[in-house]
C-alpha cells in the first residue's frame, strides 16, 4: 500500500497538518545529506528513478485499481534519504495528475519514503542473510514485509483519523435511523457528517469511518497486491543483480556508468 | 497516463485560462480545494466541480483526457467508501469530494505546463529537489514512451506464448528489469549534458508573463467567491442546506451554457 488512496477531506486537519510539516522536515534533512556528495550525479539519477516510480504508479494493471509501485526498487537504487526526496517529487507530481490528493501529499510522501528506507534496509538485511545467490528471494521477502508494514501505517492512519468508534453504524447505508438512504434529497437535507467535530446531524450525532470494515478490505485485497509487487520486484531485481550487480548491491551509482549512446530522442 | 496530452494542450492552447499567470491558478486551485475540503454537503461540492468542468470545457481543453484521469481516483474513492463510509451519502460525498479535488489539479496541468506550476515551488524548496523535479519531467516523456512500447511488445511475446502465463510473465519482468536500465542509463546520459553545459545546481524556469492581468484577478476572486459560498454553507449548514441546490443548479446551468459556447465553431 504504497501510497494513500485517501480522498481529500476525510481525514482531520491536525493530522494533514502534521503530515506535511514532518514531510518537509524529512525533505529539508534529505536534502542536506545529499548536498554533502557530488550533487550533479545525484540530480539526474533523481529525476529518471522518480520518473520511473511516477510511469509505474499511474498505469493501472488490473481492473481494481491496482498499480505497481517500484517503491522498494526506487529504495534498493537510491537509499532511504534520496528515496525520501524522490518520493515527494513522485507524490506532488502524481497529486496533480489527480492520483493521491493534494492535501495529504505529506503523508503520502511520509509512508512512500518509510516504504523506500525500509524496503532498502530489509533487501540489505535478507542480501546478507540469505547470500547474494539469492537477491530474488531477498527482493520479494523485503518487498512483501514493506508493504505489509506500510499497510498496517495506512490503517493506523485511518484509525488516528477517526474510525474509533465506527461500530455503531456498520450497517452504513442500510442504518433504518439514517435519514439519508432514502432519497435524501425529498426533504432537502443533503448535509452529512464524515468526522468529528460537524455540525450535528438529526439521527447520528457522529458518522465516523469504518475502522474494521476499512481494515477487512485492505488486508483482503492488499496482499494480492503484495504478492504481485513482490513478484514484479524480484524478477526486476534479479534481472539488474544479473546484468549490473553493483547498481542493486551499491545501493546508488557507485561507478559511473557507459551506456552506448542512445537512439532515445531528446525532447 | 498520456503526459504527451498534458503538454500539448499546456503549451499549445490558446485560452484565456492557458494565458494566465501560475501563481494565479495555483492560488485559484488553493481556494477551490479549500472550498471542496472543509464542504460536508455534497450539492455544494458537486457545483464545484460543474464548475470546474465548466472552466475545462470553455477553454476547450481534451474531455476525454480530462474527465478520464479525474475519473481515476474516483474509482479509489469508491473503494474506500465501500470500505470505510458509514453510510451511503457519506461515500457520495468522498467519491465527490476526490474527482471535484482530482478535476481543479488536472485543469490546472492542462492550462499551466509543468516548469511554470514547478517555478514558484522552486523558491521554496531546497535546490537539489527542485532541480530534480524538472529532471523528472524531463525523464517522464522518455520513459513514459519507453513504456508504451515495452507494453506492445508484452502483447507481442504473450501472444507468441499463448498458454504459458509463466513465459508470459518472465517476459514482462525481463523487459520491466530493461526499463530500470534503460532509466539508469538515461540518468547517465543526462548527468554528462548537464556537465557539459556547466551544470553546478540551480536549475532556473524563466517565469512566464500573464497575459492579462485582470483576467488573473477575476479567476482568483471567481475562486475566492466559491471559497466564501462553501464557508458560508460549511458555517450555517442547518439553516442553508435546504437551498443547497440553488449553486448546484447555477453551476450546472454554467455548465450547459458553456458546452453550448463550445459547439459554436471558432
Amino acid at each position: 500500500m504504497s501510497h494513500i488512496h485517501i480522498p481529500d477531506g476525510v481525514l482531520p486537519w491536525w493530522l494533514v497538518g502534521a503530515g506535511w510539516v514532518l514531510a518537509l522536515a524529512l525533505v529539508w534533512y534529505a536534502s542536506r545529506r545529499a548536498r554533502a556528495s557530488e550533487v550533479r550525479r545525484k540530480v539526474p539519477l533523481l529525476g529518471v528513478v522518480a520518473a520511473l516510480v511516477l510511469v509505474a504508479m499511474s498505469t493501472e494493471i488490473v481492473p481494481i485499481a491496482y498499480h505497481v509501485n517500484l517503491t522498494v526498487v526506487a529504495g534498493v537504487l537510491l537509499g532511504p534519504w534520496l528515496g525520501a526526496i524522490a518520493a515527494f517529487i513522485v507524490v506532488v507530481m502524481l497529486a496533480l495528475l489527480g492520483h493521491g490528493g493534494i492535501t495529504v501529499i505529506g503523508l503520502n510522501t511520509l509512508m512512500i519514503a518509510t516504504e523506500m528506507a525500509l524496503g532498502w534496509a530489509l533487501f540489505r538485511l535478507m542480501v546478507r542473510l540469505l547470500g547474494r545467490a539469492r537477491v530474488r528471494w531477498a527482493a520479494a521477502i523485503a518487498t512483501v514485509l514493506t508493504l505489509a508494514v506500510t499497510t498496517t501505517l495506512l490503517v493506523g492512519l485511518v484509525a488516528l483519523g477517526g474510525g474509533g468508534a465506527a461500530t455503531g453504524r456498520e450497517t452504513g447505508a442500510l442504518d433504518p435511523n439514517s435519514l439519508t438512504f432514502a432519497n435524501p434529497f425529498s426533504s432537502g437535507v443533503v448535509s452529512v457528517n464524515t468526522l468529528r467535530g460537524a455540525e450535528p446531524a438529526p439521527a447520528t450525532p457522529e458518522a465516523p469511518l469504518s475502522l474494521g470494515r476499512f481494515a477487512l478490505v485492505v488486508y483482503t485485497l492488499g496482499p494480492i497486491g503484495w504478492l504481485i509487487e513482490a513478484l514484479i520486484t524480484a524478477s526486476i531485481l534479479g534481472y539488474a543483480m544479473r546484468v549490473r550487480p553493483q547498481l542493486v548491491l551499491g545501493g546508488t551509482l557507485v561507478v559511473p556508468l557507459r551506456g552506448p549512446v542512445g537512439d532515445e530522442g531528446w525532447h | 497516463m498520456d503526459v504527451r496530452a498534458i503538454d500539448l494542450s499546456a503549451t499549445s492552447g490558446r485560452s484565456r485560462l492557458h494565458g494566465a499567470s501560475a501563481t494565479a491558478k495555483l492560488t485559484a486551485l488553493a481556494l477551490v480545494l479549500a472550498g471542496v475540503v472543509l464542504q460536508q454537503n455534497v450539492l455544494i461540492v458537486a457545483a464545484c466541480g460543474l464548475l470546474l468542468a465548466a472552466l475545462a470545457v470553455g477553454s476547450r481543453l481534451p474531455l476525454r483526457a480530462v474527465f478520464g484521469l479525474a475519473a481515476y481516483p474516483g474509482i479509489f474513492a469508491v473503494v474506500f467508501a465501500l470500505a470505510a463510509a458509514p453510510d451511503l451519502l457519506t461515500g457520495a460525498l468522498f467519491v465527490a469530494r476526490a474527482v471535484t479535488a482530482a478535476l481543479g489539479a488536472i485543469v490546472l496541468v492542462f492550462v499551466t505546463p509543468y516548469p511554470q506550476v514547478f517555478a514558484p515551488l522552486q523558491k521554496v524548496l531546497p535546490e537539489v529537489v527542485g532541480d530534480a523535479m524538472l529532471m523528472t519531467y524531463r525523464s517522464l516523456f522518455l520513459l513514459a514512451d519507453k513504456f508504451e512500447h515495452l507494453r506492445l511488445a508484452i502483447r507481442l511475446r504473450s501472444g507468441l506464448s499463448h498458454g504459458q502465463p509463466v513465459r508470459a510473465a518472465r517476459a514482462s519482468a525481463s523487459a520491466l528489469g530493461s526499463l530500470v536500465l534503460y532509466a539508469l542509463d538515461l540518468s547517465q546520459r543526462e548527468y554528462d549534458v548537464l556537465r557539459l553545459r556547466g551544470y553546478e545546481g540551480g536549475l532556473r524556469i524563466s517565469r512566464r508573463a500573464s497575459a492579462s492581468r485582470p483576467f488573473d484577478a477575476a479567476l482568483v476572486l471567481a475562486a475566492a467567491s466559491l471559497f466564501a459560498v462553501a464557508l458560508v454553507f460549511r458555517l450555517a449548514g442547518a439553516t442553508l442546506t435546504p437551498y443547497s441546490w440553488l449553486p448546484a443548479a447555477l453551476a450546472a446551468s454554467v455548465l450547459l451554457v458553456t458546452s453550448a459556447w463550445r459547439l459554436v465553431p471558432r
